[in-house]
């Protein structure tokens, strides 16, 4: 052994070690998977002192011809490494040049590794190793230096042109494989006969270095745990082999004397016994490292944990938005923190909660198509400002294959730096989405960590589960608002229910004591006015006129009450379920003496125009008149709301019904018209729908009036209905009936008292 | 047997039975009021009332049937229904059945005068 072997050793042990370090971090990064076959390569072409030392005088070459095969695919890797992180390596040209360098490597210089054209002798120990080469060892050379420095420039102009992160990435990745390039020159120049008078791996140990650096300080991934895990792998083994190996050497006098001729049974079973035990000592230890280093990260991410599995609890959305907020701004310790979520009617995403040190007010709106949103909707994940700087440049040196390319990167780079500025604006390092399914329902920005440290990935993916957990929160939530208000709609639609049906029960005992107060009024008037007072005192007589005037007011009264309680009796009434010739004039007065109860008609005009005696419809009368009255009575509502919310001086409400037959359908047309507040054109489609309403009166509406006229015209008539409408301006419904060629006016004497004398 | 110069009012209410008593009572009429069928159809077996003012609802026993039983009883008896409700279908049976005519609610007290009156003229 000599610094040359070990030298030789310690870079090849530090690279197998970097390579399995990227290995337990995980592979889902292609630059990731692109970075450990050269790092084992470089490693293994490194080891080539020390093989060569062990394989001796005898069997030097033979060993050396071994590391020489990692040798040969060391550029390619190189190549193939250099340009994936430049996100070049699907450009096809770049592509073939990758596939030129392996198969130059398997083709050309593998069959020859054997033959003395590449390697004829190998010099130990002078005290440097020596290569005494071949011509194909010349081609070799040249080969890896053109492969080589092809991927230096590269890395070097997109180094030149990038920017941020991105350029301290490339630096570290430029200048820790150029130091290892450095020692392949000092290695090959030895068979030059040039002295090595420096042993060149540790350049290479320099190169590890370098990259573990970057990848620490830079994050080209979270390696903390990698370092770890591999630390303690390679520790737990070095000593569970290690040991029995050492007994072996060292105390072999020892043991012989002891155990005789069978003393490597003692070693050897210590083996077995360490080998066995080696993984749980292994598990056990790195459980207590991770368990010790993601102490902080562990605490957040549980107490978010925690916090996810209570969201769905809350039933409030606001409240809700601000528990997130809130949790998330203090166990992550975050600057700020705000969530925003969908919201159809502003057509974008607003502020539900913020915290922190910014003024997220002046931010409550974010579009639907803003480079944010559009961004969150094709990715589907989250966001980080950091990568953001990354991605945008690093192409630049990409040779330009057409004009549309050209425009595409163009347009790509100019939205990113659309995307960059909104995050700035929000002064967001990191947005997570939430979807269900395809649904984007909202996002969290979170600024950056009072620490200063980065956001992880494995926080990343806590955030995300937490994320997904408040989206489902926020679901839920809506879900029980709207359960409620629509419990609410139908209780309130079923007492309404259980009152008509009761009204008419109701509103007979109601119309029998009107006629029986009418009746006693009746006899108190008729005795006052049979009796006889000529003779009484003034006194009795001034009494007497009196209890006469008392008498008569009660009885118009109850008369009065008694006409009210039987138009309320028409209306309720179920019974008539038969179609017959209905008048349209009549089915209007019918209509307007019931609402004349509940609106002030003479607020209004109601303009009828139409034939009077000829429209008559085929139709269930009392269905009729519920749909008129239900038309007439929203027409009132819009009224009232265009006089709220328009305020014109002189404003008058005007209903017009207009009826056209159509003779050759059989069928009449009519048009109700109101010149009310009208209904938003997103809301026109729904009118008809059960539930919805858009009444914000005190007496609030049930949402199934308008539903109700559908279901009678469209179900029970077979005809149509339809509505248009301009908001501010008014609303038109049209309707089509069958037509009928008379009409029954059966309904019209008996709102009045009177006999029928058959006689005998 | 000739019937008497009594006037029979059948109703379940008992102001309406007063009204007419007392209404009737100040124009010399002997009124007899009931509250049912049964009572209605007894009082025209013991009184003979020539005219009754029978109520279309009653509890029980309704008006119709009260009707028809009367009439089987006293042909010459002149039933006047009265109603409150809307129904084309009773009324065809009533008129079907002998009533004598028919008053609506609420009544019109000039024309039910008018109509007693005429039925009972004073003597």
């Amino acid at each position: 052994m000599n610094i040359y072997t070990i030298s030789s050793l310690s870079a090849f042990v530090i690279s197998i070690i970097l390579a399995l370090f990227v290995l337990f971090n995980g592979l889902h990064d292609k630059s990731r998977r692109a970075i450990i076959p050269i790092i084992i390569c470089a490693g293994i072409w490194c080891a080539f002192p020390f093989m060569a030392a062990v394989g001796g005088i005898n069997n030097s070459l033979f060993f050396t011809r071994l590391v020489y095969i990692a040798a040969v695919f060391t550029a390619p890797f190189f190549l193939n490494f250099g340009l994936t992180i430049l996100e070049l390596e699907k450009i096809s040209h770049e592509k073939n040049l990758i596939r030129l360098s392996f198969a130059i490597s398997i083709f050309f210089f593998l069959p020859f590794l054997t033959s003395s054209f590449f390697i004829k002798e190998v010099n130990l120990f002078k005290p440097y190793f020596t290569i005494r080469g071949g011509l194909i060892y010349l081609l070799f050379i040249a080969f890896f230096g053109i492969v080589c420095l092809y991927c230096f420039h590269k890395l070097f102009i997109a180094y030149k042109e990038a920017k941020g992160f991105r350029r301290n990435q490339l630096k570290y990745v430029f200048l820790g494989f150029f130091l290892a390039f450095i020692s392949g020159l000092l290695h090959f120049s030895t068979s030059f006969n040039i002295p090595e008078f420096f042993p060149h791996d540790f350049l290479v140990v320099a190169c590890m270095l370098v990259l573990i650096y970057s990848i620490i300080r830079y994050r080209l991934m979270d390696i903390r745990l990698a370092i770890t895990r591999a630390s303690i792998f390679i520790a737990v083994y070095t000593i569970v082999l290690g040991i029995p190996f050492a007994l072996g050497i060292w105390f072999k006098p020892w043991l012989s004397a002891v155990w005789g001729v069978s003393w490597w049974m003692v070693p050897l079973g210590l083996m077995a016994i360490f080998a066995t035990t080696g993984p749980f000592i292994y598990i056990y230890l790195n459980k207590r490292a991770e368990e010790e280093i993601l102490k902080e990260q562990r605490r957040y991410q549980d107490t978010l944990k925690r916090a996810s599995l209570g969201m769905t609890r809350v039933r409030d959305i606001n409240k809700l938005l601000k528990m997130i907020v809130y949790t998330v701004a203090r166990a992550v310790r975050l600057n700020h923190a705000a969530v925003y979520i969908l919201n159809k009617e502003a057509d974008g995403y607003i502020l539900g909660s913020s915290r922190g040190s910014l003024n997220m007010d002046q931010i409550q709106t974010i579009g639907l198509d803003s480079p944010l949103i559009r961004y969150l909707l094709s990715s589907k994940s989250p966001l980080l400002l950091e990568e953001l700087a990354n991605n945008s440049s690093g192409r630049d040196d990409m040779p330009i294959l057409d004009e549309a390319l050209e425009q595409g990167r163009y347009q790509k780079n100019y939205l990113d730096n659309l995307l960059k500025a909104q995050l700035y604006t929000l002064s967001a390092s990191v947005v997570i989405p939430s979807f269900i399914e395809d649904d984007l329902l909202g996002f969290m920005v979170l600024g950056e960590k009072r620490s200063g440290s980065i956001y992880t990935e494995d926080d990343l993916r806590v955030f995300t589960v937490l994320a997904s957990q408040a989206g489902l929160a926020i679901e839920n939530a809506r879900f029980f608002e709207s359960a409620k208000e629509t419990h609410e709609q139908i209780s309130q639609a079923e007492k309404m229910a259980t009152l008509g049906t009761m009204a008419d029960g109701l509103s007979h005992q109601m119309n029998n004591r009107f006629h029986a107060m009418s009746l006693i009024a009746s006899d108190a008037l008729d005795c006052i006015k049979s009796s006889d007072s000529k003779n009484s005192s003034s006194e009795i007589k001034e009494l007497l006129s009196y209890l006469e005037h008392s008498a008569q007011r009660i009885k118009s009264n109850s008369l009065q009450g008694g006409d009210i309680v039987r138009g309320m009796l028409k209306y309720t009434r179920k019974g008539e379920t038969g179609f017959a010739g209905v008048n349209l004039d009549e089915l209007l007065n019918a209509a307007l003496e019931m609402l004349q109860f509940k609106i002030k008609l003479n607020e209004i005009d109601i303009e009828r125009n139409y034939p009077k005696e000829e429209t008559n419809l085929k139709a269930n009368f009392t269905q009729l008149q519920e749909v008129f009255f239900n038309l007439i009575d929203n027409a009132y509502d819009a009224m009232n709301e265009r006089k709220a919310a328009l305020k014109e001086p002189g404003y008058r409400g005007k209903v017009k019904i207009v009826a056209i037959p159509d003779p050759a359908n059989r069928v009449t047309k009519i048009i109700v018209h109101d010149n009310g507040l009208g209904i938003k054109e997103e809301d026109q489609k729904k009118v008809f729908t059960p539930f919805f309403t858009t009444k914000i009166s005190n007496r609030k509406g049930t949402g199934l009036g308008l539903y109700v006229i559908k279901k009678i015209i469209t179900e029970n008539h077979k005809g149509r209905i339809q509505v248009s409408s301009i908001y501010k301006q008014g609303t038109t419904f049209s309707l089509e009936l069958a037509t009928a060629d008379t009409a029954e006016h059966a309904n019209n004497a008996h709102s009045k008292g009177n006999i029928e004398i058959w006689g005998e | 047997m000739e019937n008497t110069q009594k006037l029979l009012v059948v109703d379940d209410e008992i102001d309406v039975r007063n009204f007419f008593t007392n209404f009737f009572g100040r124009r010399e009429i002997e009124v007899l009021a009931v509250p049912n069928a049964e009572e209605a159809i007894k009082m025209v077996v013991s009184q003979r009332p020539k005219a009754i003012l029978l109520d279309i609802k009653l509890e029980g026993m309704d008006g119709i049937e009260t009707l028809r039983r009367i009439k089987e009883l006293d042909k010459q008896v002149k039933v006047i229904m009265v109603t409150g409700r809307e129904d084309d279908e009773a009324k065809q049976e009533t008129k079907r059945l002998g009533a004598y005519g028919f008053i609506h609610k609420p009544i019109e007290l000039d024309e039910v005068e008018k109509l007693v009156m005429k039925l009972f003229p004073p003597k």
